[in-house]
This record gives structure tokens, C-alpha cells and sequence, in this order.
């Protein structure tokens, strides 16, 4: 059936347009939602698209041509897209899959619906890449092409029969698969991207919390090329400073002191010289922070959280701790504030103790560089005791950096570790 | 999860790397994927041509202005013909009318001038709209010299189903030389003022900062 394309109302005051633009021509086979032409009125330019997916058998208005809103200015036959030669009336098992579908939890947009119906493809065989695993029009379509590829091998023929010759209009050679060495996203999503749920699998859908760390660590690891660098630091000296003072620090503080603060501060240290490891990649500049704010990552029940210390350049180590031991209690109580989580220039992560050895954090974007901490273990190392080698016992912990070689080469990332080594070990800090 | 309105400094950007940004954005709203934005940034110079522009509002052949330097380039966007350049804050804008109520194209181009004039007015500078012409002109108290008005910002507007791109351009601390190359806008009587000319200053780069967080402000309070 002929469906008429017409300006919308696009504004209170808008009673017509010009169309600018056509961007197809009668004859065209046209998708849902495709962009058909391009309407000016006073200062807006308005793209119009499809209103059902079809061939476009009339162009009602020229190029030039001021229309009404309201006006028809082209004509749409919906019907031609189903004939494109099918030779069952194959629609019916993929429509009937898709009306299920429909009524099962919001899985597809009507657009999905319409190119699935239109291609053959079974909605319940396509991964949805939207908001909430919602089904695009754009997850049928690489469907239905892998489909068609598939269809290349004679026991694939069979299976393949339901889906009409032309699938969908066949778009350009994937230049973007050759561009990128061969790696196609949507191709490679289908094919390994799959999972069917079996009995007593269980469905645990993404907090919104678990959704925004999943954003960023694909977005962290797409974008950063991230370099790990690791070093080994001998202890003895921090173990030290801290059990000698570890009861007056209580007393006088009313909380323990812990290696964490030690860490941060020969860190925050070592960024002063070497300011690049506290920088974001923009545009195409390295932007060098004056602050230092340093993100501490916290475990929570909820899952893994990020507070800030801000300025924690200008804190002691007994500030250092404070603030350190603050911002836990209140991740842990669910009270940290959207300020303290912003603002962030550097990150230390520490994992616990339990089988982290070491390990490289995803960077904390949009930042160039994460510490991790790994166990502390006592082990024997070598140490040049009165002018030769000995065998000694020391407690030894290993500092892991990811770096993003964007912004971070090897030399100032392995000198920043190396300067929060000599810094932990000559252990000078005033408590 | 997504944001709901996010404004970004993108420091200066070739006309055509944001025309591409713009697009990726628009495809990413319009998927759900992402909330509305608002993006500032300072252009290279370039003259644009919408698709209402008329060839005779360049008074320059492109030819010529390429030869200096001065990029040009067709744009789907409403308007004529106008310019960009240092100094000049371009806001553009990449929203879903349809998720913020009832989609309405001329309420968006009027939100757009009335926090443009907030945005000048925290900036000292006393700006109205003209009935008949989109953009924001300077308020003249002078009943004479409004015959002749000042025209402040402009503004051009794409859309793609709901979702809008393109923005604003407000004069802040540029070289108004830059339209001497064309008819601003096609509008023939109009002249083109800036932030800085209004207030009798010296185009400074805080100038131009003070202005950007006023125009943040301001859209912040409308749209945030």
C-alpha cells in the first residue's frame, strides 16, 4: 500500500518549507527511518525520514519548491518491499516470531521490527547493541548480511531459505572492515558476542552502577593504549615507621594507620616531578594539571568506586590518612556525595592482599595513569651487606603502573615508578 | 547512566572535524545512547553556506577566500551564509526534542536567543530579539540607531527526525573584519557587533572566557 511522506508540524509558527535537498530519487528502495529529504524553513534545516520502509514511487515536490506543512511531497509503496522476490510468503514465520517479540519485554525498535520483517531474520536470533540490550535496526541489518554470507555453503542453502534472495539493499563493501585489518564489530558480535541461556542459568541484569563501570573500562581500554610497568619495593623501612608510631597515631587520630596513606603520599610525590603521569588526553593536546587529586579505588558492596582527595599534594600523611579513611567509611555506608567522585587526576587502586601478586589497572579515564598495589609478602632478597652480597628477609610488595602511551612514554612512566620506589624505601615522612 | 544535558569545551575545532562530530552525536542520540550536549568551541576561520544561502550574499568568491586561507564550506543547516572565526564562541547543540515534550522547532530556536540574551545580559551587554529575523541583536535605547541593528549572534539549526544539531555563533571577542566577505545572514542592513566592540574593551582571552561561562550558565539554567 502507498503511503504519503509529508512536512511535519515542525513548529508553532511553522506553516511551510522549502525543500533543499532530495537525497533520494523515485525509484529508490528506502528503509524506515532513512533520511529522504531536507526541508528548510527560516533558519532549520530538517531532515525528513521514511515513514515505512519501501520503494519511492512519486517525488511530489522539487527542489526549490515551497510546500504547506501538512503537504504530501513524495509517496512511499510499502508493499514493494515485501515483493523483492521472495519465493514463500516468508514473512509469516519471521512476523509471527517478531509479534512475540513485541509483546515480550521492549527487546527491538519498531525500525528493528520493520527490517526484521522486511530481511526474514528471526528477531530472537539478533543481540541487540541498545539501551537495555534494546534490538537497533542497525543489529538486524548485520543479521540479516550474515546471514546472507552464511548462505554461501550449500548445507547453510537450506537453513537459509526462509530469508528472501535480496535481504536488505546491499550496502557498500564494508570498507570500515578493510580499513580496520579485517576486524568488522556487528560481523564479529554476532559470531561471538552469542550466549543461549539454559536451565538453571540465572539472569542477573547490570545495576546502573555495573553498566557505567562496563562503559568505561571498554571505553578506557579502546581508547588508552594501555602500557603496564611494574617494580618491586622493599618495605622494611615503611613497616617500621608505621609500628613505632602505629598506637600514638590511634590515640591521637582515633583510627589505624594503614601502608595506603604512605603509597599515596610518595606518589603524589613522584607526580610533582614528573607532572606528565598527572595529565588528560584532549583533542589533540596533553593537558598538564596543576592539581593533584587522587582517586582512591574502593571496593563497595555495590560495586567499585572511585573517591577523591582533593589537593592531596597539599595534605600530611596524617592529613593524607584521614582523608583516606574518611572517604572509605562513607563508600562503605553509601554516603559519598557525586563531588567526591568528580575531579579525579590521578588513581591507586588496591585490591587486597589475596592472590594479587600485582596486577594492571584499566586507567581511569579521563586520566593517563593507575597504580595498583600488589600483596605484601615477605620474601628474601639481595642486599649488599659490608661490601657483599647476603641473602636477607624483606617484606616486599610490588607496584604495578598502566600508563597511556598517548600521552606517557617508557622513560618518564618507569622514572615516575621508580621515584615512589626510593621514595617508599629511604621512608622519610613526618608523623 | 547517560547524562541528561552535558555542556563541553572543545577548545578550537576545523569546521569540518565538528560537522563529523556533530553527526556521530546525532546518530548516538537519536540510538538512545547518549543525552543531550552542548558543545563550545572557536572555528578557524571559515565562511559557511546554508542551504537557504544565496550566491550573491558572498560577496568574495570562494575561490578567493580559500586563496587566503579562509576555508568554505555547504552546510545542511538552515541560514545563509555566515562566518566563523577566533573570537567568535560557537555552541552547538545536539538534543532530542522529541524526549524533552512536546517537539516544537520554533520554541527551540526562541530557548535558544532568550539564554543568549540572559548569557549577555550577566555580560553587561543588552540584547533583544527581532520579530521577523532569528538571531540576537543588541537593544538599542536609541530609537534611530535600531533602524540600523547590531546583530550580536547568529543562529542556524539542523534537524534529523528530532534531534538537533548545529547551534548558535556569538560575537565575543573577534575580528568583525571577517565579514566583510559576505552578507551576514543575507541580511543586507544589518551590521555585525561583538561582545567586546558593545563594551568598549580590548578583545581579551578572559573576555572571551567570561563570555563562555555566561553562555554556559545560561544554558545550564535552560536546559540542565
Amino acid at each position: 500500500m502507498s503511503v504519503d511522506v509529508v512536512l511535519p508540524e515542525l513548529g508553532e509558527s511553522v506553516v511551510e518549507g522549502t525543500v533543499a535537498r532530495w537525497l533520494v530519487k523515485e525509484g529508490d528502495r528506502v528503509e524506515i527511518d532513512q533520511p529522504l529529504v531536507e526541508v528548510t524553513t527560516d533558519k532549520v534545516d530538517a531532515e525528513i525520514p521514511a515513514p515505512e520502509s519501501g520503494v519511492v514511487v512519486a517525488i511530489l515536490a522539487a527542489e526549490g519548491e515551497t510546500i504547506a506543512v501538512g503537504a504530501a511531497i513524495a509517496r512511499i509503496d510499502a508493499a514493494a518491499a515485501a515483493d523483492a522476490g521472495a519465493p514463500a510468503p516468508a514473512p509469516a514465520p519471521p512476523a509471527t516470531g517478531a509479534a512475540p517479540a513485541a509483546s515480550a519485554a521492549p527487546r527491538a525498535t519498531p525500525a528493528a521490527k520493520h527490517a526484521a520483517a522486511d530481511a526474514g531474520v528471526d528477531l530472537g536470533s539478533v543481540a541487540g547493541s541498545g539501551v537495555s540490550g534494546r534490538i537497533m535496526k542497525e543489529d538486524v541489518t548485520s543479521a540479516a548480511q550474515a546471514v546472507g554470507a552464511v548462505a554461501g555453503s550449500p548445507a547453510a542453502a537450506a537453513a537459509a531459505s526462509p530469508v528472501p534472495p535480496e535481504p536488505t539493499p546491499a550496502p557498500a563493501p564494508r570498507a570500515s572492515a578493510r580499513a580496520s585489518g579485517g576486524f568488522d564489530e556487528d560481523r564479529a558480535r554476532q559470531q561471538f558476542g552469542r550466549y543461549t541461556l539454559q536451565e538453571g542459568d540465572r539472569v542477573e541484569p547490570m545495576s546502573p552502577l555495573r553498566r557505567i563501570v562496563a562503559d568505561h573500562m571498554v571505553y578506557s581500554k579502546r581508547t588508552a593504549p594501555h602500557v603496564g610497568t611494574v617494580t618491586e619495593i622493599d618495605m622494611g623501612g615503611i613497616v617500621e615507621v608505621r609500628a613505632r608510631h602505629k598506637q600514638s597515631f590511634r590515640q591521637d587520630h582515633g583510627f589505624g594507620l594503614t601502608y595506603l596513606p604512605f603509597i599515596v603520599d610518595a606518589t603524589v610525590r613522584a607526580l610533582r616531578e614528573f607532572p606528565v603521569l598527572n595529565s588528560s588526553v584532549v583533542d589533540d593536546a596533553i593537558v598538564i594539571k596543576r592539581d593533584i587529586h587522587m582517586g582512591i579505588a574502593v571496593e563497595t558492596e555495590k560495586g567499585l568506586v572511585v573517591p577523591v582527595v582533593r589537593h592531596a599534594d597539599r595534605l600530611s600523611l596524617a592529613g593524607l590518612a584521614a582523608a583516606v579513611e574518611d572517604l572509605s567509611a562513607r563508600a562503605r555506608n553509601k554516603k559519598l556525595s557525586a563531588d567526591d567522585l568528580k575531579g579525579g587526576t590521578f588513581t591507586i587502586s588496591n585490591p587486597g592482599r589475596q592472590g594479587n601478586l600485582y596486577g594492571f589497572a584499566i586507567i581511569n579515564q579521563p586520566q593517563v595513569g593507575i597504580l595498583r598495589m600488589g600483596e605484601m609478602v615477605k620474601r628474601p632478597v639481595v642486599r649488599e651487606l659490608e661490601g657483599s652480597d647476603a641473602i636477607v628477609i624483606r617484606p616486599m610488595m610490588h607496584l604495578a603502573l598502566s600508563y597511556d602511551h598517548r600521552a606517557v612514554d617508557g622513560a618518564p612512566a618507569n622514572g615516575f615508578l621508580y621515584r615512589i620506589r626510593e621514595l617508599l624505601e629511604e621512608a622519610e615522612f613526618d608523623l | 547512566m547517560t547524562p541528561t544535558w552535558q555542556s563541553r569545551w572543545l577548545g578550537t575545532v576545523r569546521y569540518g572535524e565538528a560537522l563529523e562530530l556533530q553527526k556521530a552525536a546525532v546518530e548516538e542520540r537519536r540510538a538512545g545512547r547518549s543525552g543531550d550536549a552542548m558543545w563550545l568551541l572557536e572555528h578557524p576561520p571559515v565562511v559557511t553556506l546554508g542551504r537557504s544561502a544565496r550566491p550573491e550574499n558572498l560577496r568574495t568568491p570562494a575561490s578567493a577566500l580559500q586563496a587566503r586561507g579562509i576555508d568554505v564550506h555547504e552546510v545542511a543547516r538552515g541560514g545563509d551564509v555566515t562566518y566563523h572565526g577566533p573570537g567568535q564562541l560557537v555552541g552547538y547543540l545536539v538534543a532530542d526534542l522529541a524526549a524533552r515534550g512536546a517537539p516544537d522547532v520554533t520554541a527551540w530556536l526562541r530557548g535558544i536567543e532568550a539564554a543568549l540574551i540572559d548569557a549577555l545580559d550577566g555580560l553587561g551587554v543588552p540584547a533583544r530579539r527581532i520579530a521577523g529575523m532569528t538571531g540576537v541583536f543588541v537593544a538599542d535605547p536609541d530609537a534611530a540607531a535600531a533602524a540600523a541593528p547590531r546583530k550580536i549572534a547568529s543562529i542556524g539549526v539542523g534537524l534529523r527526525g528530532w534531534v538537533t544539531y548545529h547551534g548558535f555563533a556569538l560575537n565575543a571577542t573577534m575580528d568583525l573584519s571577517g565579514f566583510d566577505d559576505i552578507v551576514p545572514c543575507g541580511l543586507q542592513d544589518v551590521a555585525m557587533t561583538s561582545v567586546a566592540q558593545e563594551r568598549g574593551e580590548a578583545p581579551t582571552r578572559e573576555l572571551f572566557d567570561a563570555c563562555r561561562r555566561c553562555v554556559e550558565a545560561a544554558f545550564e539554567a535552560w536546559l540542565g
